[in-house]
């Protein structure tokens, strides 16, 4: 990184104080002069339609403003009473059924939140129950009953164009990967592998809950504050759902207090406005964390994954992953696309068969969960890929090495791969646990063994990042962007790149937090992508802004403008500093006249040849990889099944890494998301009900359930596209976090979990059948 | 999540708390640090339109060393008694038991009395105060009695209180000369979590025989256990078949329900595993 001065660094992120002593505003710290408060009543019914509802007493509380059902709703002139990101399909309000217990049914706006809530107790809502739909693989099936009759696409994404109306089926989504002769492979295979692997629904649990406050404006516009990762996309949904020009929605998102896939797309915003235009005062609507349960999950997944083997080599693989959506859709087909396609792995595997189901059930709905539905399929595929290394002799790690893809060879999708530091991860996971070498047991309960894992995310493709670089005649920088800072580090990540661009020094460059009003488009703050997306962007817009001062200061010093360039705060001839001026002289030189700006504005978007709908193949699926991979020890405790995490490793290739601290944080932060989740996160269902939904009964992984070493690797293979060579990374450390875990489990103790969470008594129960299995007959 | 309006009363004494419960009835409850019962109010599982307040009362937040053992006053935070330097020297297993209680923030604000009176059967407290024969000091419309710990556990949120009566404090006898107690909990979500079983044992040894023994378990029955019936174990030395027969007499005596901590089988295991590994403990 020698050549770069404020990109490659470890400069401290800009917000770090001011969160960590409360300064910071989040849209839950934001009052406004009669403000209203909301509270939703939810069905208790997974699936039911509504007889009557009786509101006349909640109406009459002092202080309620007013109490909506959806039937309401739906009479508003102009509104779509639906809404959702592939397809329309979920109500603002429950119109005449409700779809999972949880779904909003009646919402009431009053003073404070709790008049609100006893005005909701004052509602009598009758219901008639209809067949529920629970089971994903039943659902799957022609006969099951429905959850939906009818679906409707969105049409708000262009990589979401393919998806098509559908009818009489709960299928509301299908993906096909056909690459080779897979039934041939199968019949000619010396041994066929073949598991089935499940993953359950869980929670994001953002510190912040979801919060949405909206207000008509003095122009009687719509003013949306509200905690999103996708300002852009709110304001089109509100625009499509409500008939209203794009102009006259204004939305704005101070710092998020976590994401984590939670707060994409439209959640709360259509209600709140629905609210605020029937009330026209300004509405808030905080969920609570109980709320929260019922809002959105990680999706439930089942995966079963079949492998040919011919002298004792891969031939082929048949993937089946069937994805429990929920009620509504929401993301799901968009996750079942991009994950679905990576279903077989990073492999080298001839012939390939995927098919990828989003499935409608009558569960909570199920959306984007930071890795975006990867590690559900990793958790499969690097599970059995470690299976059937030890099956058949072969060491797990050089087995993994010998069928990793190299540069240019084509993925399943038959896109050639690019910077695809697979095996570089790899083999930096596996020497930093010295994997060659055996662990050795301490005891004779106490059992420890080794495990690695790796897998690839592609990048979302196709997708736009739009900015706007302004400079001010101080050399100053105001960068206008809609990523949302949401922890991830992106206004750092900006200001680097922004910096490094324009040679000025990291403090000077402030970045704009997003406002649709003058933040331009952006597709999503997820995924990874804003460091190569809007890394991109912004480093091309500032780089417009170079080129007008470079051209002025050119003109002046009679200098071909290419032989410019900016550094230290200064312009000029490159080898001669002194061949120059300050970035102030500069704008003097183009102005003649003080405090005046030079504006820059670039659109990154990169391109994806479409899929063939029959086989999946494309000449290039996606633009980059997110290679990862997981190393660990861990110590079985044969007396409870409980796992004690020794050592970890958790190593990504972010391609050039823009800022290496928050880099290693992202790898640790997204590997701790999945410690929970593989040890002991789920979201438990009683015939559609939620039974521990608080934090009394779902726990996330604390500081006290790390492991004993726990270290990040960066692998830093440049892509060439990237800014600076940049990737990111944003996920890279949850995506083979699961697989490694059961991987090293087998290790220590020759039992197989397919199931998560990897529960004491999973394993326990795992560990009595092989000794039960071990006993003579 | 608000709580429904209510009146929070603020007595200034025992016998005014017991006057405003009587009086309210079943329209009142008594309030201490509040952890559990604000979230059951916020809920809305709950409402009472009174809320009598003991922390305005003086003299409930004590702990007090008298004659014949530790008293210890029911308004006591848990982070209290977690660091008395009186309970950590006398009682350590006590000390580590509400040491393991939630977060610090909890244990700040959550009392010894309110953690026994709520009885729920998974809590850390009662296994070690079972073990070391504490008894719980109510006032109420009748004056004041005590009730054994072990009788004051009636079933799954109920106790042995009478509608208008208050625990004030909890007295901790001495333990028996040469004795020795262990507090084991063992959770199986994340560390900070309710224990999916855990286990007191108390054991005084004379001579390499045993002369008392006491075990005690939590979250395995509808309310924290005191194992009756090791009176065998006295004058025996502890050896494999001794504790077979303890831990017989602690699988007979426990009904562990499924959940998402463990199944009914796994809790049984457990429960047999930690009340080995706490004999073990203190037998070595």
């Amino acid at each position: 990184m020698a050549n770069f001065s404020v990109v490659g660094q470890s400069v401290f992120r800009k917000d770090a104080q001011q969160k960590v002593t409360g300064q910071v505003l989040h849209v839950g710290n934001i009052e406004m002069p009669g403000m209203l408060h909301v509270a939703v009543l939810r069905s208790p019914y997974a699936h039911a339609r509504i007889t009557r509802i009786e509101k006349s007493r909640a109406e009459k509380v002092l202080g309620v403003a007013v109490v909506l059902t959806g039937a309401e709703v739906a009479k508003m002139p102009g509104v779509d009473p639906h809404f959702g990101p592939a397809f329309r399909d979920q109500p603002i309000l429950c119109v005449e059924r409700v779809c999972y217990i949880g779904d909003p049914v009646v919402a009431v706006a009053a003073v404070d939140r709790r008049t609100a809530e006893d005005a909701l107790q004052l509602v009598e809502v009758d219901y008639e129950p209809l067949p529920a739909v629970l089971d994903v693989l039943a659902a799957a099936v022609p006969d099951s009953p429905l959850v939906h009759e009818t679906h409707r696409p969105a049409k708000s994404f262009a990589d979401l164009a393919h998806v098509k109306a559908g009818q009489k089926s709960n299928i509301c989504y299908q993906f096909r990967l056909r690459s080779g002769d897979v039934d041939k492979a199968f019949a000619e295979a010396d041994r066929v592998f073949e598991d089935t692997f499940s993953s359950p629904p869980a929670q994001h649990m953002p510190m912040e809950p979801h919060v949405t406050l909206v207000y008509l404006d003095e122009g009687q516009r719509i003013n949306i504050w509200t905690a999103s990762q996708t300002p852009s996309y709110v304001r089109t949904e509100i625009a499509n759902t409500f008939g209203i020009p794009m102009n006259r929605i204004r939305v704005r998102i101070p710092y998020l207090g976590g994401g984590y896939g939670a707060k994409l797309y439209a959640k709360l915003e259509p209600l709140v406005t629905a609210l605020a235009l029937i009330t026209r005062k300004p509405v808030r609507y905080a969920l609570t964390r109980e709320e929260e349960f019922l809002t959105i999950t990680k999706h439930k997944v089942i995966a079963k994954i079949k492998t040919s083997i011919k002298n004792n080599e891969i031939t082929g693989r048949k993937c089946e992953v069937y994805w429990d959506t929920g009620a509504y859709a929401e993301i799901g087909p968009r996750i079942v696309h991009k994950s679905g396609y990576t279903s077989a792995g990073p492999y080298r595997i001839p012939n390939v068969w995927i098919d990828s189901y989003c499935i409608y059930t009558n569960h909570v709905p199920a959306g984007a969960f930071r890795g975006f539905g990867v590690p559900q399929v990793i958790w499969a595929y690097d599970s059995q890929t470690d299976m059937i290394a030890r099956a058949i002799g072969a060491d797990p790690l050089e087995f993994r090495m010998r069928y990793a893809l190299n540069e240019g060879e084509a993925f399943a999708t038959g896109t050639p791969v690019k910077s695809f530091g697979v095996k570089q991860a790899l083999r930096e996971a596996a020497n930093a646990v010295d994997f060659s070498k055996p662990s050795v047991n301490q005891s004779s309960t106490k059992l420890r063994g080794k495990g690695v894992a790796s897998g690839v995310k592609a990048v979302l493709t196709p997708s736009i990042s739009g900015a706007i670089v302004m400079m001010n005649a101080d050399g100053s920088v105001n960068v206008l962007s809609s990523t949302v800072e949401m922890g991830q580090g992106s206004e750092t990540m900006m200001g680097q790149i922004v910096a490094e661009e324009l040679g000025v020094s990291f403090d000077q460059v402030h970045i704009v937090q997003p406002d649709t009003d003058i933040t331009p488009y952006d597709t999503i703050t997820a995924g990874s992508r804003s460091t190569y997306h809007m890394g991109n962007a912004v480093r091309m817009a500032a780089g417009k802004v170079k080129a007008v001062l470079c051209e002025a200061v050119g003109k002046k010093l009679e200098v071909d403008p290419e032989d410019l360039v900016m550094q230290n705060n200064r312009v000029h001839v490159q080898g001669s500093e002194e061949r120059g001026m300050s970035i102030g002289e500069a704008f003097l030189v183009k102005f003649g006249s003080a405090g005046t700006t030079i504006t820059g504005e670039a659109i990154c978007q990169p391109e994806a040849a479409p899929m063939d709908p029959e086989t999946g193949q494309s000449e290039k699926c996606t633009e980059f990889w997110f290679p990862s991979a997981t190393s660990v020890e861990v110590e079985v405790d044969t007396e409870t099944g409980k796992i004690r995490l020794l050592q970890f490793y958790s190593v990504g290739d972010t391609g050039t890494a823009i800022n290496p601290r928050h880099c290693e944080q992202q790898l640790l932060g997204s590997a701790i998301t999945h410690l929970g989740l593989t040890l002991f996160e789920e979201m438990l269902f009683d015939e559609g009900q939620l039974t521990n939904g608080s934090l009394l009964d779902y726990q996330v992984a604390s500081f006290k359930d790390l492991p004993d070493s726990f270290r990040p690797i960066i692998v830093q293979v440049p892509h060439e596209t990237g800014p600076f060579g940049a990737k990111g990374v944003g996920e890279t450390g949850t995506l083979t976090v699961s697989a490694a875990i059961a991987n090293a489990i087998h290790d220590a103790t020759g039992v197989r979990i397919r199931d998560l969470p990897i529960t004491p008594e999973r394993v326990l129960r795992a560990l009595a059948e092989k000794s039960q299995a071990a006993k003579p007959k | 999540m608000t709580i429904r309006s209510f009146d929070l009363l603020q007595p200034r004494s025992l016998a005014e708390a017991v006057e405003l419960l009587h009086k309210h009835g079943d329209d009142a409850r008594a309030i201490g640090g509040g952890t559990t019962l604000v979230i059951l109010l916020k809920q809305r599982a709950l409402h009472y339109p009174y809320l009598v307040d003991l922390q305005t009362i003086p003299g409930l937040n004590e702990i007090k060393q008298e004659n014949d053992g530790v008293r210890v006053g029911a308004l006591t935070t848990h982070r209290r008694v977690e660091l008395s330097p009186l309970i950590r020297q006398r009682f350590p297993a006590v000390a580590e038991a509400f040491g393991h209680i939630g977060n610090v923030r909890v244990r700040q604000t959550a009392s010894v009395g309110g953690n026994l009176a709520h009885a729920d059967y998974r809590l850390d407290p009662p296994p070690s105060l079972l073990v070391l024969d504490t008894e719980v000091s109510v006032f109420g419309p009748n004056g004041s009695r005590t009730i054994a710990l072990k009788d004051f556990f009636r079933g799954i949120y109920e106790t042995a209180l009478e509608p208008g009566e208050i625990l004030t404090d909890i007295k901790i006898p001495p333990m028996p000369a040469n004795s020795r107690a262990v507090y084991l909990r063992y959770g199986t979500l994340s560390a900070n979590d309710w224990p999916c079983v855990n286990v007191a044992v108390l054991l005084r040894k004379e001579n390499g025989r045993c002369q008392e023994l006491r075990v005690a378990l939590g979250g395995v029955a509808a309310t924290p256990l005191l194992i009756s019936g090791l009176e065998f174990a006295h004058d025996q030395v502890v050896d494999a078949t001794v504790i077979e027969k303890i831990l017989t007499a602690v699988e007979e005596q426990i009904s562990p329900s499924s959940d998402l901590r463990g199944s009914d089988w796994y809790k049984r295991k457990m429960a047999r595993l930690f009340t080995q590994k706490a004999i073990a403990q203190l037998s070595g």
